[in-house]
């Protein structure tokens, strides 16, 4: 006697479904599933999504931020300050800092941090890219705004070396306590930080 | 105090559980019966890190997926999963993002029959050793050995490119020598705080003639950013980087001469007060005695060295040892045993 399985379009939608990031076999027959027998499913409205998102999205050419044209809202942007560029790892990065409403400049993802230990080197960066927006548009300041760990100050202290040769600004963002929280809820390494990164109080320059 | 202690899919065990009383445990029980890996768990549990081995996937039970320690120590409820894909720890049955709450519970000294390795292996041992009470006395230990271990194997990749690559290799100077210079202050700090205490315990164990002294060796003299400059030749040419503190080492002597040249019993003695200093600063740091496993220590020590032993434990700490012979601890010992045997 055969065991009894799922017909072969549900189990390669499974096996589609599997291949997703943070599902699971598990995730990806209950997904399969509701697709099948809920009313509320609409499969051919996500087909297109899918397909669309993969046709329509492409990196923006100058910045590195998902755009649906070469250039994305964010670089055709001209109430911003183009003397201000900020540096980021992913994409993903620019949005926390556009939320926070404090920075109205350009920006410029790398795509990723130099990390030699997952074979990731600053050729795979973009950096040439970077370097050739410099040239053509000089700002005035470069804020590094990448990751605390051992990586990110790496790249740091690598495009720092780098844009040495550029007359401009390059600035990092400052470490420290959360907003809004006491001392006592800070660990001690933000601690540290925080006091070697002190700044003075407004009156005592 | 650890009351409770769980383990799933750990070296030997499929499932066990042990329950400790305050002041002496003792696990009874024949050779190969997991006495070392109860203490090797509750070290994990506490610590977060094993005093056998620092690669975990070695510690789950053959052909299994994951381990399991769970405990209960003073008030809190202690869980950590490990398995080569992923890491998952509690407090309180609350998950953990990072480790350093956690961490700030409990502290742990080992000691081990195998401790006589400090006196005669290479320095690794004995960097094992700082490091793993150096951890346990500034929270900040441990990210920078772990940040200073990613640099260092990130320029090492690097200086076996087939051209080495400096620009990026220097950008990892950077981290490097911030992590570096950390460890080498704390270090310094570590063995500043031990000499005396050891000195202390040495004496009271041996009645010693001859004292014992610790010096440290930091294999960087210069500022690290100096020394790793001065190296850059030799760096070049071994393709991997020379100076630095993961060279460091922890010299042992007695009176003048190095420990390595003394009898096998001063080598015990002189490592059993090296363990009790750790577990004397610990006490002293945090105001409250740390956890001591003690792992089939007294077969290889006379009757006059167990007794002195046990005289210099810190008198409230709470104690498992494990022992193959009940006789070998004084019979008027008071002590809940705990029987591997019968299992």
């Amino acid at each position: 006697m055969n065991r009894a399985e799922y017909p072969a379009p549900l189990r390669s939608l499974i096996a589609e479904l599997k291949r997703l990031p943070g599902i699971g076999s598990r995730s990806a027959e209950r997904i399969a599933l509701w697709m099948v027998q809920s009313p509320d499913s609409h499969p051919e409205s996500l087909a297109r999504a899918i397909e669309c998102v993969k046709r329509e999205i492409q990196p923006c050419e100058r910045c590195g931020f998902f755009s649906e044209a070469n250039l994305c809202p964010l670089c055709l942007d001209t109430s911003r300050d183009p003397l201000l560029l900020c540096i980021v790892e992913q994409p993903t990065d620019i949005l926390p800092l556009e939320r926070s409403g404090a920075f109205r400049g350009f920006y410029h993802a790398l795509g990723g941090k130099i990390s030699p230990l997952d074979h990731v080197g600053p050729e795979s960066l973009r950096i040439p890219a970077l370097l050739q927006r410099l040239r053509e548009h000089p700002p005035h300041e470069v804020i590094l705004a990448l990751g605390a760990d051992v990586e990110g100050e790496a790249t740091s202290h690598y495009l720092g070396d780098m844009l040495r040769e550029f007359p401009l600004k390059v600035t990092r963002l400052a470490q420290g306590l959360p907003a809004g929280t006491g001392l006592e809820y800070a660990d001690e390494l933000t601690l540290s930080r925080a006091l070697s990164g002190r700044t003075s109080l407004a009156a005592h320059p | 105090m650890l009351s409770q202690l769980k383990v799933g899919q750990f070296r030997c065990f499929e499932k066990f559980e042990a329950r400790f009383e305050p002041g002496i445990n003792l696990i009874v029980g024949p050779n190969a019966h997991g006495k070392t890996s109860l203490l090797e768990a509750a070290c994990l549990l506490l610590r977060l890190q094993s005093p056998r081995t620092s690669r975990l996937g070695e510690i789950i039970r053959h052909n299994e997926r994951g381990l399991l320690v769970d405990g209960h120590f003073k008030a809190a409820h202690l869980q950590f999963y490990y398995s080569p894909q992923r890491k998952k720890l509690a407090l309180d049955s609350v998950e953990q993002r990072t480790a350093s709450e956690y961490l700030k519970l409990g502290r742990v000294v080992w000691f081990s029959n195998q401790d006589v390795e400090l006196v005669r292996e290479g320095a690794d041992v004995r960097r094992r050793f700082i490091d793993f009470v150096a951890s346990q006395i500034d929270p900040s230990y441990r990210k920078a050995l772990r940040d200073y271990e990613k640099c260092l194997r990130s320029r090492n990749l690097l200086l076996k490119a087939p051209v080495p690559r400096w620009r990026e290799i220097q950008a990892f100077e950077e981290p490097l020598v911030t992590a570096g210079e950390q460890l080498i202050k704390s270090r310094h700090a570590l063995i500043t705080a031990l000499r005396p205490l050891a000195q202390l315990a040495h004496a009271n164990i041996s009645g010693a003639r001859e004292k014992l002294h610790l010096e440290y060796l930091p294999n960087a003299a210069a500022p690290l950013a100096e020394a790793l400059a001065a190296a850059r030749p030799e760096d070049t040419r071994l393709r991997m980087t020379t100076a630095g503190p993961h060279r460091d080492d922890l010299q042992l002597l007695l009176g003048p001469a190095p420990a390595t040249l003394g009898s096998e019993g001063q080598q015990r003695t002189l490592v059993l007060s090296l363990r009790l200093s750790a577990a004397r600063l610990l006490e002293a740091h945090h105001a409250e005695p740390p956890l001591l496993l003690l792992d089939d220590i007294f077969g290889e020590l006379d009757l006059s060295r167990r007794a002195a032993l046990l005289e210099q434990l810190p008198k409230n700490a709470q104690q498992i040892i494990t022992t193959t012979r009940r006789e070998w601890l004084p019979p008027e010992l008071q002590a809940h045993v705990l029987d591997l045997e019968s299992r």
